[in-house]
């Protein structure tokens, strides 16, 4: 007879993780995916720029249309399978500690988004590497694997969502006694905003690629999947304003970290919020799809324009608080201050670089929309949010994972990737000034003009997708000597936010805010 | 000297099924949203071009009018289902969950039976593509109403939806309420204005 309880069995590792409904353990499965699936964007990324160096051969991948594929994989890996992942990973860990909820409201739910996302993100990158993709201009692409790229994509955007819910349902009902949204801190407040967006702007995405999946799928298409027009339907998505929604994060990251590091309270909490609340707003970007593009084109229209440059002082002011609260703090501080904050402050500049981009692009007469200066905006305002989850894994991480990282590395690892991207985004802008379409594969002419200088920038852009590249693997290693390093002393850097006082607990009860109510109400 | 010890505060948890039901809801209304908003567009700028829309006579007013009250009186037995949870009327609970269930499976088979029967390929025009997207996403939405309601009817069986855990059953009813103003808009957006 078999003695042994059910509850010595111990799981091993996949078991716990396939299993789990820990939301730290959730977290960390999100975040680590992230980082693999940003590391393998990158790698088309630089492919990509590789081939940019020369276009009239077509070295790399001998056609256009092969890289328009890998090009548009790369949008869509770094922003839908990489730093919005990674962000949702960081919420799902801290803003149940942050708010006083014992775990987040539907676990369940929560580790069913991310199995759902990590599922499709596999089938879409399965589908850009068998020919799919989001259709070429050349129409050479397999239109099964196109398909096959979309029914990930739906799958990718139905796991974010779900555990979007969650996330914002802990901080709508499971905020400890005391604290109303007023209270809530910066991080925890720019999820809640920028979790409604997505949770508004995300599913009409899903409907547009649902679009385009019916009518490819089977059959030739007749309108919406015809092959050169699903990109352009998509776009929207991957461009102002609505990269904005997937970068405000950073402005919490960054708010959480910055009065910490520097011993003083930011002076107005309540102003900032309502800043995050306005940048949210400002980044719905659902309706600047071209679609809708009957009559004046929708980005050629005053609410456009208005809100492109109505976002560079809302962001300017956030940077002006931030700054504001370092320079009160500068003196009193008798140790150097902490990596994350040197990244936080980074990745708020590169936002604003973003934000002046997107206003100079909506500028009519630039001429700049279907330039590279679109890439350049993409890098700036992805790469900030990319910035300020690499702050908030180093400031977080000893919490989520419960052991020390070496903050020297992971600041040599994130400095590497800002410096990549500033060699990827200058270039870019520079080239766009001088006419160079943002996808390049299609107009050989504008790219590949000797002359122009414009090759050199190209190859400069090339340079700086390889440091990225090595930036990130940095940050991999980062986390791998984390998981092998001492143990978490608890707060490591003084924090004044309830995750840093509350003890974390093993959660064995499927719906523990109910629970708890039904026990302490009892 | 006599010293006074608190109970811990008990922390005032709004309706947290209700408030994931409402978030998950406006999330699959803006997907709806996105779909109309393309269908009303196409159409418009169709129309002003004097191009035909929808085949003359492929869409007939009374299968979705018939879908319509369908739904109109699923979303009153739903009303039904929720006020006789909080009441602990559990036989009424079971008859409105029961009905409202019904009324979920015989629309989605009023609507099978309709689009089998009008036989229009799916890509004979921009239109029909929109008709199939709009309507089978709607239909997978209802099939998803009615397992969830499937499932707390057997939960309600068992005695587990009473007055004091009625939020499962407010929160289905929430996301049943979208699938009725969902069905309205394609009543009159599609049947209607055709």
């Amino acid at each position: 007879m078999d003695t042994t309880r059910a509850a010595d069995v111990v799981p091993t590792a996949l078991e716990a993780v396939a299993t789990t409904t820990d939301h730290l353990r959730i977290g960390r499965a999100w975040i680590t995916s992230g980082v693999l699936f940003l590391a393998a964007s990158l790698v088309a990324g630089f492919l990509v720029g590789l081939e940019r160096m020369d276009l009239s051969g077509m070295a790399v991948f001998g056609d256009a249309d092969s890289l328009f594929r890998f090009w548009s994989a790369y949008r869509v890996g770094v922003v839908l399978l990489a730093v919005v992942p990674i962000i949702v990973g960081l919420a799902t860990a801290v803003v149940p500690l942050q708010v006083g909820a014992p775990s987040i409201v539907f676990p369940r739910a929560a580790a069913l988004g991310f199995w759902v996302w990590v599922l499709g993100a596999a089938i879409t990158i399965a589908g850009f590497l068998i020919g799919g993709g989001l259709g070429t201009p050349g129409a050479t692409s397999r239109t099964d694997a196109v398909a096959l790229t979309l029914l990930g994509l739906l799958m990718v955007i139905g796991g974010i969502c779900c555990t979007t819910v969650c996330i914002l349902t802990t901080i709508a009902t499971g905020r400890t006694v005391g604290m109303t949204l007023s209270r809530v801190p910066l991080f925890s407040w720019s999820i809640f905003v920028a979790g409604s967006i997505w949770l508004v702007t995300l599913p009409v995405l899903a409907a547009n690629v649902m679009l385009i999946y019916v009518d490819l799928a089977g059959r030739p298409a007749i309108a919406f999947g015809v092959e050169d027009t699903i990109w352009e339907q998509l776009s929207w998505a991957f461009s102002h304003p609505q990269i904005y929604a997937f970068a405000l994060p950073l402005i919490g990251i960054a708010g959480d970290i910055v009065p910490v590091a520097a011993r003083r309270r930011h002076g107005n909490h309540q102003a900032l919020l309502v800043l995050v609340a306005l940048i949210g707003v400002l980044s719905f970007g659902a309706y600047s799809q071209t679609a809708f593009d009957i009559g004046t084109p929708i980005r050629e229209q005053a609410i456009f324009v208005v809100e492109a440059f109505l976002v560079v002082p809302l962001v300017l002011l956030v940077l002006v608080s931030f700054i504001d609260v370092l320079r009160r703090g500068v003196g009193s501080r008798k140790t150097r201050m902490p990596a994350p904050l040197y990244l936080s402050v980074l990745s708020v500049l590169f936002l604003l670089a973003g934000t002046v981009l997107g206003a100079l692009r909506a500028v009519a007469p630039l001429d700049l929309l279907e330039r590279s200066t679109t890439g350049a905006q993409f890098t700036f305002t992805v790469g900030a949010a990319l910035l300020a989850a690499m702050a908030g894994t180093l400031w977080w991480g000893d919490l989520v994972v419960g052991r020390v990282a070496p903050q020297g590395f992971g600041l040599a690892s994130a400095l590497a990737v800002a410096v990549g991207l500033l060699f990827v985004a200058i270039p870019d802008t520079i080239s766009g000034f001088m006419g160079l379409t943002d996808f390049t594969g299609g107009d050989l002419t504008g790219a590949g003009n000797p002359d122009s200088g414009i090759d050199v920038l190209n190859t400069v852009a090339m340079v700086g997708s390889a440091h990225l590249f090595v930036g990130v693997f940095g940050w991999l290693v980062t986390g791998a000597l984390r998981f092998r390093g001492a143990r978490s002393l608890g707060d490591t850097w003084g924090g004044h936010t309830l995750e840093w006082t509350t003890e974390t607990v093993d959660v064995t009860s499927e719906s523990p805010l109910l629970d708890t109510t039904v026990e302490v109400g009892a | 000297m006599s010293s006074t010890t608190f109970a811990p505060a008990v922390p005032n948890r709004p309706r947290t099924l209700v408030i994931g039901s409402a978030l998950a809801t406006s999330s699959v209304l803006m997907f709806f949203g996105c779909l109309f908003a393309l269908y009303f567009a196409r159409r418009a700028d169709a129309m002003d071009w004097g191009m035909e829309w929808f085949p003359e006579g492929a869409i007939r007013l009374p299968p979705g009018g018939m879908n319509m009250a369908t739904m109109a009186l699923s979303a009153i037995t739903m009303m039904w289902a929720v006020y006789s949870v909080s009441n602990n009327d559990r036989i009424h609970t079971y008859l409105a969950m029961v009905v409202t269930v019904a009324m979920g499976v015989a629309m989605l088979n009023q609507t099978v039976f309709y689009f089998n029967d009008i036989d229009l390929p799916i890509d004979h025009s921009e239109a029909t593509t929109f008709l199939f997207v709009i309507v089978g996403a709607h239909m997978a939405m209802v099939l998803l109403g009615v397992l969830w309601l499937s499932l707390l009817l057997l939960r309600a069986l068992g005695g587990q939806d009473t007055s004091r855990n009625r939020d499962l059953v407010s929160a289905a009813a929430l996301y049943w309420y979208g699938a009725v103003a969902v069905y309205m808009v394609i009543w009159l957006g599609i049947y209607i204005a055709k």
